[in-house]
């Protein structure tokens, strides 16, 4: 009976703190000989049995305060943010990334909305006057031997197909960053049931991004250096110029992008809060500078031309 | 997006960069110099520390104040190779010249030091197995920069940054503590309730025992 000490070794602890020869005779429900602060449980269970006041203790029982939910993205407020023109945020900039490959390093654009948490989202395409990536490389789905597909290689994507691509893809061969399906093919390309893999990577195409079309052409044609960007949890982020771009062209791409943020933003429906808040330069090992709007620097011995030497 | 005074804390404290000790001077070059190259290895064995340390803590600073020089780093991958910095500095009444073929920094060793054009000449600092602010204090030298003052406001800014640094230790350690103690308190309960469990189980067993008449009592 090797259990039997092991119980006994319980027991000797019991014994502690109660009675030698405790209530083990004839105790059925031996959960009430457990001391109560060793059984928070049991005790809560037995509270009905305390003393209650006249008064009840309703003045001094704590009530857990319910959290607000807050049905907006938190803002702040702007007037403690020191603020920098661009030429300053990109003066900073290039001082933190000094040494590093001007093609890697990307200049980011932060623009915080004023936003609802639930409702629609900004999310659009951006062709940039000076291209930030120039390695896109397209896909199509269109039918097995038919007039597009000629098209399509013509247009230069690197997969071409319907059953077959669909199997490649399966076999986790994605040579493309850029997915396109041709209305024909929708419906085959619904039944592969390749959601699960193309979902994820953000590669499915589909009638709201506009990459389920009739116009392959024109379609390549946008993808082909136009970049997406979409507002998550009320901030749009976008890469907007490469490290060794000059201030000019940072400035025409800002110009191009907050254009047509605007206009996505005019769009959205009236009985959702939707409107700028702020706009936020950063690069990728840079900190974020809060972009006031103007352009030129603020220290006069420094020309926007100093600021377009090689990195 | 994070709040706004915590992104204006640390973007003072970055842009202040308080981070080396002692700490740096901030430096204006001549205006004679018209370009730098660094050499760097990748590794920071066989005293590459210290070149690196330089490009991390001493050219942003440089490259802060002045802007239109081109600083290059060219890092390489033979560790047997010294670090060094090449400088190129504009002749005395030489023309400024924007149109010199330059090639940019690169991580794979392919922006070698070009040849001098005309009107510059070539200034080399070896950077191999000495401190940052030895490289800094021969740059210097070599290139006749003079070191910017900091501004009262400058100052002010970068004490404050400190002192927040030092309430921040601070309070780190207070919330680290608070956090233990409630790790502890809670450890504590779930041992007391596994324990009365034991207990229970075992007085059931004794329980059964008796009812069976196995057990008899002292």
């Amino acid at each position: 009976m090797a259990s039997l000490s092991s119980c006994l070794a319980s027991m000797a602890r019991l014994s502690l703190a109660a009675p030698a020869r405790p209530l083990l005779l004839g105790s059925a429900t031996s959960a009430s000989t457990i001391p109560k602060f060793l059984l928070p449980a049991a005790a809560a269970t037995t509270t009905w049995h305390q003393v209650r006041h006249a008064s009840g203790g309703g003045g001094m029982r704590k009530r857990v305060k319910k959290k607000k939910a807050h049905k907006t993205f938190r803002t702040y407020d702007l007037s403690q943010m020191q603020q920098f023109s661009l030429c300053d945020a990109m003066r900073y900039l290039r001082a933190f990334e000094v040494g590093r490959p001007p093609a890697v390093v990307k200049y980011e654009l932060h623009v915080k909305l004023k936003s609802t948490k639930s409702g629609p989202v900004i999310r659009d395409r951006v062709r940039l006057p000076f291209p930030v990536k120039t390695d896109t490389r397209i896909g199509v789905i269109c039918p097995e031997d038919s007039p597009l597909m000629i098209e399509a290689q013509q247009l230069g994507a690197v997969a071409v197909g319907q059953e077959s691509l669909f199997e490649s893809i399966r076999q986790g061969n994605i040579p493309f960053n850029k997915l396109i399906c041709h209305v024909d093919s929708h419906q085959a390309l619904l039944k592969a049931g390749l959601g699960k893999i193309l979902g994820p990577k953000g590669l499915m195409p589909s009638q709201k991004t506009k990459t389920v079309t009739n116009d392959l052409k024109g379609t390549v044609q946008e993808l082909i250096g136009a970049d997406e960007f979409r507002e998550r949890n009320g901030v749009v982020r976008i890469a907007v110029g490469q490290l060794g771009f000059t201030p000019q062209m940072l400035s025409d791409n800002i110009k191009a992008f907050m254009t047509l943020l605007k206009e996505d933003i005019d769009k959205v429906d009236d009985n959702y809060l939707k409107e700028l808040d702020e706009v936020v330069l950063s690069s990728t090992n840079g900190p974020g500078f809060s972009l006031n709007g103007l352009f030129p620097p603020t220290d006069d011995k420094i020309t926007p031309e100093d600021l377009q030497s090689v990195m | 997006m994070v709040g706004v005074i915590r992104r204006l804390n640390k973007l003072t404290a970055k842009v202040a960069m308080p981070a080396s000790d002692p700490p740096l001077p901030v430096v204006t070059v001549a205006r004679h110099s018209a370009r730098l190259l660094l050499r760097l290895i990748d590794s920071i064995n066989g005293g590459h520390m210290g070149p690196r340390k330089f490009w991390r803590t001493a050219l942003p600073r440089l490259k802060y104040w002045n802007p239109a020089i081109p600083m290059i780093v060219n890092r390489i991958r033979e560790q047997e190779k010294p670090a060094t910095m090449t400088l190129y500095l504009r002749e005395p009444g030489a023309p400024v010249k924007t149109d010199v073929p330059q090639p940019s920094s690169s991580f794979d060793g392919l922006s070698k030091a070009p040849p001098p054009a005309e009107g510059e000449r070539i200034v080399t600092i070896n950077m191999s197995n000495r401190r940052s602010e030895a490289i800094l204090q021969e740059f210097m030298e070599k290139t006749g920069a003079v070191p910017v003052q900091p501004t009262p406001q400058d100052e002010m800014e970068l004490r404050e940054a400190e002192e927040r640094e030092a309430q921040g230790a601070v309070d780190r350690e207070r919330v680290k503590r608070e956090v233990e103690a409630e790790k502890r308190e809670k450890r504590m309960i779930a041992q007391a309730l596994s324990e009365a469990a034991a207990i229970k189980s075992a007085l059931r067993w004794f329980d059964a025992r008796r009812v069976l008449g196995e057990v008899t009592y002292f």
